[in-house]
């Protein structure tokens, strides 16, 4: 069992099964799409934490910025969405390529420093530029994609959309992080001077995977927009970056469903503890406390102890031969 | 006696086309002079041992003929071709390899796939394809049974690098270098910390090694540098105070002087 949570295909199981579960036990449609958009820009924001060790807080910037770029090329050019998408993924390419090629110049608390300080100058450059972005309001009436001649107005044939989308793009990075790329970046977070006297650029590494991180998290942050109808400002606010962190270390490092799970449990007690408690943050911030001091494994962690349990054998190192998916 | 001129002739004198050399190489650290015009030529082929005491700058010139820090002047040539300038990771390319002093691993990947990533070094670019798998056979993966076997580390080859017993982590380590293929290997004491029977293995591993590359070692044990080295190079204070045959340089009065018979482990007789 244990050796069975270690397959990718499983992965890709436990997300499609996800995927069929939402709809069963949530209410809210836009609940259960809000879970897999922020997965899929957890699981993105894990290649860089978990798969690479770079803790960055640019994420956001990457989110806002899809958000941004598909509000204006489906409003002002009038692009259909599945034209749009490609277009959004390329922008968060180029921009991830640009942010990560300036930030890895440094390293350790410098490099936190620079993705925070990239963070802030899009804040405001989306603040200033309100001509384009609606500045404290946000882009208005962004446009559901349309199938069929229709508009997917409904919450749950939007979600249908969306885990289309959620299953594909989880499914490439995937692909990514068992190649022999992601396997190289896993080399780079244990060891990065290692790393590069065995004869590895680390640097284009870590910029190609700021480049994947950035794509995903732009596809993720125009499906939001398109979600709530607005491209808002805080999407590209610093407390994004801050939450897809939260969510991906929750959930578990280098493993992309604990990503899902991380965003899909930040996101659930939210909900539920919001309609009881305004300032439920605070529990979040225990939780978040506990998982540093006692559970640095995260959610799966927990999952792959509870397997263990179940199967009676000892979890041993818990260091599998090759990398997790 | 000054550094640029070292009382004996390389082990086999005349000009030879050397796999690795230094000319006048220097290196600072702020305003500290960690290496000074140190010159240096590794013939193809040869085991070339480095020796001196804590603080000589034996590392030091390890770093910079790898590439890892930037020289204050000087050139380095691998084969004939100036590489003072090139990057770190571009040299093992060009086939320079090397091990560390201080066990340098990926520890929490297998012993397996910190050789496979040593051996897919060789050809950095191919593996930057995110959507390619790591083929199963290739010559990565030959590279790594070889070595397995070869290391003696094929019971643990699925465990985690972090988990080995330290002789195995010493073995990995300089098995990292081997598995580049390179013309050229550079071993920072290879056997440092190892018990007496691990350390009898690692001699004779370098000794082979020299068969079919270029071996250049620092290594504090005298009785295996006296015993495999065909050519011996002391330095102190960041200079190159003799080179030559190992018998020679034994029986050297600036080297006995400047050990004071006492700051190296092992048989010097």
């Amino acid at each position: 069992m244990t050796r069975l949570l270690e397959r990718p295909l499983v992965h890709f199981a436990l997300a499609a099964i996800t995927v069929l579960v939402l709809p069963l036990v949530l209410r809210s449609g836009t609940l259960a799409s809000e879970i897999l958009i922020y997965g899929l820009a957890a699981a993105a924001c894990n290649l860089l934490l978990g798969y690479t060790g770079l803790l960055s807080f640019g994420q956001g910037i990457f989110f806002g910025l899809g958000s941004y770029v598909s509000g204006l090329l489906l409003l002002r050019a009038g692009w259909p969405a599945p034209v749009m998408l490609p277009a959004v993924a390329l922008v968060g390419a180029a921009t991830a390529t640009a942010v990560g090629w300036l930030s890895i110049r440094r390293q350790g608390v410098y490099f936190v420093m620079l993705t925070l300080a990239f963070s802030q100058l899009f804040y405001f450059l989306a603040y200033t530029f309100s001509d384009l972005t609606g500045g404290d309001n946000g882009l208005l009436n962004v446009p559901r994609p349309r199938l069929g001649g229709r508009a997917l107005a409904d919450p749950w044939s939007y979600y249908a959309y969306v885990a289309v989308l959620f299953l594909a793009l989880f499914a490439v990075l995937q692909r990514v992080a068992l190649s022999t790329f992601g396997r190289t970046l896993l080399a780079i977070r244990d060891n990065e001077a290692r790393a590069s006297a065995i004869g590895f650029p680390v640097r284009a590494f870590k910029v190609a995977a700021f480049a994947i991180s950035g794509a995903v998290t732009a596809l993720a942050g125009a499906l939001h927009a398109m979600l709530i109808g607005v491209a808002p400002l805080s999407n590209i606010e610093y407390h994004t970056s801050e939450t897809l962190l939260i969510m991906t270390i929750i959930g578990g490092g280098a493993n992309l469903f604990a990503s899902v799970l991380g965003a899909a449990f930040y996101l659930v007690a939210g909900d539920l503890l919001s309609a009881i408690w305004p300032r439920w943050l605070l529990l979040l911030g225990a939780l978040l406390i506990a998982i540093a001091l006692f559970m640095q494994r995260g959610l799966w962690g927990l999952v792959e102890r509870a397997a263990a349990l179940v199967t009676r054998a000892p979890a041993e190192g818990a260091v599998p031969e090759e990398s997790r998916p | 006696m000054t550094a640029a001129s070292p009382t004996h002739a390389p082990a086999s004198a005349g000009a030879f086309e050397p796999a690795l050399a230094a000319e006048g190489l220097g290196v600072r650290y702020g305003s500290f002079v960690a290496l000074k015009d140190v010159t240096l030529r590794v013939r193809a082929n040869s085991v070339h041992a480095i020796i001196g005491p804590n603080g000589a700058g034996k590392t030091t010139l390890f770093h910079a003929l790898t590439g890892r820090i930037r020289t204050a002047g000087g050139r380095i040539t691998l084969g004939g071709r100036d590489i003072t300038r090139t990057r770190d990771d571009d040299r093992v390319r060009l086939g320079l390899a090397r091990s560390f002093q201080v066990t340098s691993l990926f520890a929490t990947l297998s012993v397996r796939e910190n050789l496979r990533l040593a051996a897919q070094g060789r050809t950095p670019w191919a593996a930057l394809a995110p959507w390619r798998r790591v083929p199963e056979h290739d010559a990565a993966q030959d590279t790594v049974r070889a070595l397995l076997q070869r290391l003696d580390l094929g019971p643990v080859a699925g465990r985690a690098a972090g988990e080995l017993s330290h002789g195995q982590q010493r073995r990995l380590e300089v098995g990292m270098a081997m598995a580049a293929r390179p013309k050229v290997i550079l071993l920072d004491e290879p056997t440092s910390g190892m018990g007496t029977d691990d350390i009898g293995a690692m001699t004779d591993l370098i000794r082979d090694l020299g068969r079919d590359h270029t071996v250049l070692f620092i290594e504090h044990n005298m009785g295996i540098v006296m015993n495999i080295s065909d050519t011996v190079t002391v330095m102190r204070a960041g200079q190159v105070l003799v080179e030559g045959r190992p018998a020679a340089v034994r029986d050297d009065p600036e080297v006995r002087r400047a050990y004071l018979g006492n700051m190296i482990t092992g048989d010097l007789r």
